[in-house]
């Protein structure tokens, strides 16, 4: 109990209240284009520390001063703003009102954030970095879906598209892969509120086409957005606890402004079209392709005044895809709601509800077996397939070629597979400021969405896809996942001055918890034209069910020092049902400090015009899933009867995996900040690494054991900069760039075999984990010809190298004259490499030799396709050109329409790999249904990103 | 501070309260009842799946079958056994957990369920002597415990027969309990062990329908894989050796696949026949030998056929485009001057006979006219082939052992270098050739490359196979 006194003594260590006579002081606040800013705070410095007031719907304000001759300042702040401070003066001095101008925030350094942090605080004031993106920024970038729409703005994080489907999902990293046992995506909140990002795996539903392979990322409200703000682990995911090693994105949403009610109308129209750049047939777009027509329009109001605001907004999106038959549609619309009100003095409410409902409709792709139209035209599986044709496309004749297509458009017709989205979040949120260094924040929310998939499979598409008759195998699958997530939080934050110091005290709590439950049903040998299992002859079932729930407390300090000495310390303890009876509450410190070398008397001058120092240490974790350590029996009904057996063979030392951080880094802003640049180093060992141990086989245990047996390396340099190379009044030229290293090593496997985590068998082409080697690396045969070319030693089970990149970044340019704005942005990465396993298939069906010398061929014919997969394993080097874009700004172009933005945008315009395919599109390399570890690196049957090019149409009212 | 101390506790609980495991843990299942009759199916279910992992490895790996699908093994086609490879390791897994369950049965679930039978723990007897005998058959070697000391198969075998012998005590079922005996005339077999071998089997012979069969429910996920392989899935993923090709499919479903998996034998009296005649030929017996075959052959024939549309079947799976789907005439190899009729068949020609429990070509002219010990015991593995097509059980008559493997050798200190090096007898054809033939379609005459039967007599005397001639 002591600690607790503790804490509580610290906590109100500095308040001091004295009661004073009063003068008032007034004036209001703008912007430097004019504009009046209402919410600002003001807040006096001297004697009074907790003198505050708000400025109001007409940035004005007023404020009672102490009747003495002490020393007085104003400090204003208001987020995205630099403070500034107005004073010194005396309280008798007899004030006119007085105009207070911000100016935009644009070197960072004292930008006001929250994640990371429990509530606001300065960057200048912590050790680690957090990225801010403004929600201006994001509208400028049309895009369906919130991952895509971040892939260029992130620069220390790559983002990847695993397939071109709709609804495809991502592979997210920053600082490496940190575990081998779940997926690099970070945690993501909404407004607090904790999202499903399909960190539970799919269970019993399967195959990339299906539901289970949806991104629950792709239906995260991305309309009327305020501002995105991500950390990439380390230390500063420590308040995240248990979850939280592969970094936070939190997403805030716009909750209304004081001043003119903003009334905004979106329309974006544009064409698809299936990327071609890395077929290999000149035939199979036409045989495969169509044109998509995209399409979305948004609606959204804004409003409010001081001591309300809100926001509604709407959203329709459509587009009928780039695959034959709309088999690739994707249709969805959403509605959000924010709202805030002042209650009291100091109490503030706020909420956001949305709900989305999201459809698609997906043909198959990837590892799927039977039919598939990119295996079948892109593999050479089409020698094979159906009544068997030459495999190669581009040498039939005109006639040959119509009955191909001919019959390749049956087998996409016949195709049924929908999946529907339902999703529905909401966040409530209390504020209280009963002091002015005093905050307190209560916020709770649910995160509930329900996935639908059903596939049809016709007898009709059987017999035409086996060229056999089928008149007992018709079957429909279905799939059913319903995920609902509570979050609880409260916090408070108080700040305090004692001389030169300066305390932020913070203290929190965390409740989350999930409920996962998916259902799986399926119907066989159904007549043709039934949709409903309930017709089938043979009828089965399964279910399974995850629960997690996890609390949390922590404290933070940050202490200053003059403003520019900073040390920053943080432990958060958390307790969860999830880890072994042996393991108790587990706890996760941060120490950092930061020095604003900037501030010093000497440090800033012409050139320099602010820089900081910062390092830190800290811990993050990754749950295992709840009743991992469980020894548990399991059943299966057997010839009508209950069949039991062993399950999972328990755990009782389970526990999460934690990533221990150490980082370094420098911020530096030259030239009045024209040129701004961020270089760190960090180096993160996860210990206690959770590994999926295969069962010893002499044990007899039919499961394998999550055991906390593995340590994992990532090291890495991260450096950014942005340069404003023009900066006129009419004319300015941005240039963003950063590079990341990367070295990603298992330091450790404490015994354990290698294992897969998502390749095929271990006879044919896997990505696995093995000490001494980086995670998910390839691994397969390794052929060596003899001097004529033939093959003449098979090594078993090698290295072919490593699916994670060791270099990668981003480059964009901005640039503006007058209301012209133009952008680009590319995503580039060195040192990885991928299987192409279409054209280890191309070998294997006699399409072309490959690259297999032909001696090999003439001796062993194709035989020996899996004997050299060494030979198909290319380098996965690459640079994108994510966006081109450009938008034009009218003001006032008739009367009664404030503003319009007319904008175009080429989405995946450019494309430079050192291979001839895309090596991002690598859904069987990556987690067919997310949940596990995935590092992508195998290309098979699976559909480039679309290119986009899209027209937009903004109206502000 | 105390109040507060409770309320924290009171949150906690109930946060940690309201998720509850929804599976059923080992203590839970342990103390409900009826423990040991789900022990028993559930070990059902687990021998149903140890067949899967085993017999379409084995018939690949032997001269049988043919893989045409990428998803099974590309190595054991050519012998190439590593002790790395997913397979054997699969197969190593599957024999353990089939011992491991029989184990605990005994062990745990037995003691906490009084309702338990004499013939519920006969079977888990009889589950802990099958996964031995596979042991024994398949393997140079596994241990038999926990990360134990790797046992010789010869010892595996003797734990088998031990271990029939205590299902054979507590069954009450005479049907079962002669099954049990052949199969420890089975293991006495491979031990080399003429006398009680032939003792067991004389035991059993006059059963003449005996079969012991493990059955499939392809509703609750367990299909039968060998029927998977050579008849649902299409292209059919396994080819047989053309010679063979009469034979294929074993295993087949008429309506819905999920709800008719075929049974697959595991034993059937047939063996008997066979063990007393390679006893007698052995030791030189040819009459009394000739004899016993001409009764095996009356066994066989009266064993069920079936008439079934296989007109699917294109042999065409992996690209293969060179097998006869004529009715061509069958060379046992290139010295064959008697080419065959009747052995590839033309499915598209109306129903073929499917044999679901034994099959053979051999006929009583061909055993009257075997006079020779070489002769008759050619002809006896010839019908060892036949009679057990598709059951996994070729390899061991050609003396291929599997190696202990690498997931077990990581984590086990028993297991040396020894334990890690498959057994593959050095006259037996390497790479693709025991399943090579060549196809003459102008003259319509397919010519095996190899008659492996012949070739394991030409070297009856290698310690690796014939066991009974040393």
């Amino acid at each position: 109990m002591k600690k607790i006194t503790f804490v509580f003594l610290l906590f109100f260590c500095s308040f001091i209240a004295r009661a004073q006579q009063h003068k008032a002081v007034e004036g209001r606040v703008i912007t430097e284009q004019g504009e009046t800013l209402p919410g600002v705070t003001i807040h006096v410095k001297g004697g009074e520390t907790n003198k505050y007031t708000t400025t109001n719907f007409d940035g004005e304000f007023k404020l009672d001063m102490p009747n003495t001759e002490e020393l007085y300042a104003l400090d204003v702040s208001f987020s995205g703003f630099q403070t500034v401070s107005y004073g010194p003066f005396e309280a008798s001095d007899t004030l006119s009102p007085i105009t207070i101008t911000l100016k935009e925030e644009s070197t960072q350094l004292d930008e006001v954030v929250v994640t990371g942090q429990g509530l606001s605080i300065n960057k200048r004031r912590l050790s680690t970095d957090i990225m801010s993106i403004k929600g201006d920024e994001l509208d400028k970038l049309p895009s369906s879906r919130v991952d895509q729409m971040l892939q260029s703005q992130l620069p220390n994080a790559q983002i990847k598209l695993t397939g071109g489907q709709a609804g495809a999902t991502s592979i997210i990293r920053s600082r490496g892969v940190n575990s081998a046992f779940i997926n690099s995506t970070p945690i993501i909140y909404v407004d607090g509120i904790r999202m499903d990002n399909l960190n539970t795996s799919a269970a019993i539903g399967g195959g990339s086409t299906q539901g289970a392979s949806i991104s629950s990322i792709a239906d995260i409200p991305m309309d009327n957005i305020e501002r995105i703000e991500y950390i990439n682990g380390g230390a500063a995911t420590t308040i995240f606890g248990s979850d939280a090693a592969n970094g936070v994105i939190q997403i805030f949403t716009r909750k209304g402004q004081a001043g003119k009610t903003n009334i905004t109308f979106e329309a974006q129209l544009g064409l698809e079209k299936g990327t071609k750049d890395f077929l290999h047939f000149e035939r199979t777009a036409d045989l495969l392709f169509q044109d998509g027509f995209y399409q979305k329009y948004s609606v959204s109001v804004n409003g409010g005044n001081d001591k309300l605001g809100y926001s509604i907004s709407g959203n329709y999106f459509n587009t009928n895809g780039t695959q034959i038959h709309n088999q690739n549609s994707n249709q969805k619309y959403d509605i959000a709601t924010g709202f805030r009100a002042s209650l009291a003095k100091g109490l503030t409410y706020e909420s956001s509800f949305s709900y989305v409902n999201n459809q698609y409709h997906r043909n198959r792709n990837g590892n799927q077996g039977g039919y598939t139209g990119l295996w079948f035209a892109e593999s050479g599986a089409s020698s094979i397939t159906g009544p068997t044709f030459n495999n190669k496309l581009d040498e039939l004749t005109g006639e040959e070629f119509s009955i191909m297509k001919e019959w390749v458009s049956e087998a996409e017709r016949l195709q049924d597979n929908k999946i529907n989205v339902n999703r529905f979040i909401t966040s409530q949120t209390i504020k209280y400021r009963p002091l002015y260094n005093l905050n307190i924040k209560v916020s709770g929310g649910v995160d509930y969405r329900v996935l639908d998939d059903k596939t049809i499979h016709t007898n009709k598409y059987i017999a035409h896809t086996t060229n056999a008759p089928s008149i007992d195998k018709g079957s429909i699958t279905a799939f059913e996942r319903r995920y609902l997530g509570y979050t609880l939080e409260t916090n408070a934050q108080h700040q305090a001055d004692a001389g030169d110091f300066s305390f932020v005290t913070t203290i929190g709590g965390q409740l989350f918890s999930t409920e996962d439950h998916q259902v799986s049903y399926k119907g066989e040998n159904l007549r043709d034209g039934s949709k409903i299992i309930s017709t089938a002859a043979v009828r089965t079932a399964n279910e399974a069910f995850f629960e997690s729930v996890n609390y949390g407390a922590y404290i933070l300090e940050n202490i200053g020092y003059k403003n520019k000495y900073f040390v920053d310390l943080g432990i958060r303890g958390d307790g969860n049902p999830a880890f072994g009876s042996s393991i108790g509450i587990q706890y996760y410190p941060k120490v950092g400090f930061s020095w604003i070398i900037s501030s010093e008397s000497w440090g800033s001058g012409n050139i320099v015009s602010n820089m900081k120092l910062r390092a830190n240490y800290g811990i993050a974790g990754n749950l295992p899933p709840t009743w991992a350590n469980e020894k548990t029996i399991n059943f299966s009904g057997f010839l009508g009867d209950q069949g039991a057996y062993f399950g999972q063979p328990g755990n009782d030392d389970l526990k999460p995996e934690k990533s221990h951080t150490y980082e370094a880094a420098m911020d530096v802003g030259l030239f009045d900040n024209r040129l701004m640049l961020t270089a760190g180093y960090y180096r993160t060992i996860t210990k206690d690494a959770l590994f999926s141990v295969p069962a010893l086989p002499s044990s007899g245990e039919m499961q394998n054991q999550l055991r906390n047996v593995g340590e994992i390396l990532n090291e890495g340099f991260e450096v950014s900069t942005v340069v404003e190379a023009i900066k006129t009044k009419n004319v300015s030229l941005r240039i963003n760039a950063s590079l990341n290293t990367l070295h990603n090593e298992v330091l450790s496997s404490n015994g354990v075999p290698p294992f897969n985590i998502n390749g095929f068998s271990s006879r044919t082409l896997q990505t696995v984990v093995e000490e001494g080697q980086p995670i998910g690396f390839l691994r397969a045969t390794y052929g060596i010809f003899d001097e004529n070319g033939v093959l003449s030693e098979v090594l078993n089970q090698q290295n072919l190298g490593s699916t994670i990149p060791d270099l990668f970044g981003k480059i964009g340019l901005n640039f503006s004259w007058q209301s012209l704005n133009i952008y680009a942005n590319a995503d580039y990465q060195m040192g990885a490499y991928v299987n192409d396993w279409d054209s280890q298939f191309r070998f294997n069906y006699g399409v072309g030799n490959e690259g297999i010398p032909q001696a090999e061929i003439d001796a062993h014919g194709r035989t020996n396709w899996l004997n050299f997969t060494n030979m198909f394993v290319k380098k996965a080097d690459f640079l994108k050109v994510r966006t081109i874009g450009a938008s034009y700004t009218l003001n006032s172009p008739v009367k009664g329409i404030r503003q319009l933005i007319l904008g175009f945008q080429v989405t995946n315009p450019l494309n430079f790999t050192s291979c001839d395919f895309d090596p991002e599109a690598t859904i069987s390399g990556a987690a067919q249904g997310q949940g596990s570890a995935t590092t992508g690196g195998i290309k098979y049957a699976t559909y480039s990103s679309p290119r986009q090019f899209i027209a937009s149409l903004r109206f502000n009212f | 501070m105390k109040k507060y101390h409770i309320l924290l506790i009171a949150i906690l609980t109930t946060f940690s309260s309201c998720v509850e495991n929804p599976n059923v843990t080992e203590e839970t299942y342990l103390t409900t009842p009826d423990a040991t009759n789900s022990w028993v199916v559930g070990l059902k279910r687990k021998i149903a799946l140890m067949l899967n992992a085993t017999v379409v490895n084995m018939e690949i790996l032997s001269d049988n079958y043919f893989n045409n699908y990428s998803q099974y093994s590309k190595v054991f086609d050519k012998l190439q056994i590593d002790y790395f490879d997913v397979d054997v390791n699969n197969i190593q897994s599957n024999i353990h957990q089939v011992r491991s369950m029989a184990q605990f049965g005994l062990d745990k679930v037995i003691p906490s369920d009084p309702t338990t039978t004499p013939s519920q723990k006969a079977y888990m007897y009889f589950a802990l002597a099958y996964s031995h005998l596979l042991a024994g058959e398949l393997f140079i070697g596994l241990p038999a415990t926990e990360r134990g000391e790797v046992l010789s198969w010869e010892k595996h075998l003797e734990l088998a027969i031990k271990n029939f012998d205590e299902a054979i005590k507590l069954e009450p079922d005479a049907e079962l309990i002669s099954a049990y005996r052949l199969f420890i005339a089975r293991a006495y077999y491979r031990l080399g062990d003429a006398s009680n071998a032939v003792a067991y089997a004389e035991m059993v012979k006059d059963k003449r329908s005996l079969v012991y069969e493990v059955e499939f429910d392809g509703v609750n996920g367990v299909s039968n894989e060998m029927q998977n392989a050579v008849y649902g899935s299409l292209p059919n993923r396994l080819a047989p050796l053309p010679r063979l090709d009469f034979l294929d499919p074993k295993y087949y479903y008429e309506g819905t696949s999920s709800t008719d998996q075929k049974s697959m034998a595991i034993l059937k009296v047939e063996e008997a026949y066979l063990i007393i005649a390679e006893a007698q030929a052995s030791n030189n017996q040819l009459v009394p030998a000739q004899a016993t075959l001409q009764d095996l052959l009356d066994v066989v024939n009266m064993r069920p056929v079936a008439l079934v549309d296989d007109s699917k079947e294109k042999r065409d799976g992996g690209n293969n485009k060179n097998y006869p789907l004529a009715e061509v005439d069958v060379k046992f190899d290139g010295n064959d001057n008697s080419p065959k009729q009747g052995y590839v068949l033309n499915r598209q020609n109306g129903k073929i006979p499917v044999y679901t429990v034994s099959g053979t070509k051999v006929t009583a002219g061909d055993i009257a006219a075997a006079t020779a010990q070489d002769e008759l015991l050619y002809i006896i593995y010839r019908l060892r082939q036949e009679i057990f097509m598709a059951e996994g059980r070729r390899v061991s008559d050609l003396g291929i052992r599997l190696s202990v493997s690498q997931n077990e050798e990581m984590s086990n200190p028993n297991v040396n270098d020894s334990h890690i090096k498959a057994q593959v007898p050095a006259f037996i054809p390497k790479d693709l050739d025991m399943d090579a033939f060549t196809y003459d379609k102008e003259n319509g005459l397919v010519t095996m490359k190899y008659d492996m039967n012949k070739v394991l007599i030409e070297n009856k005397t290698s310690p690796f196979i014939v066991p009974f001639i040393k």
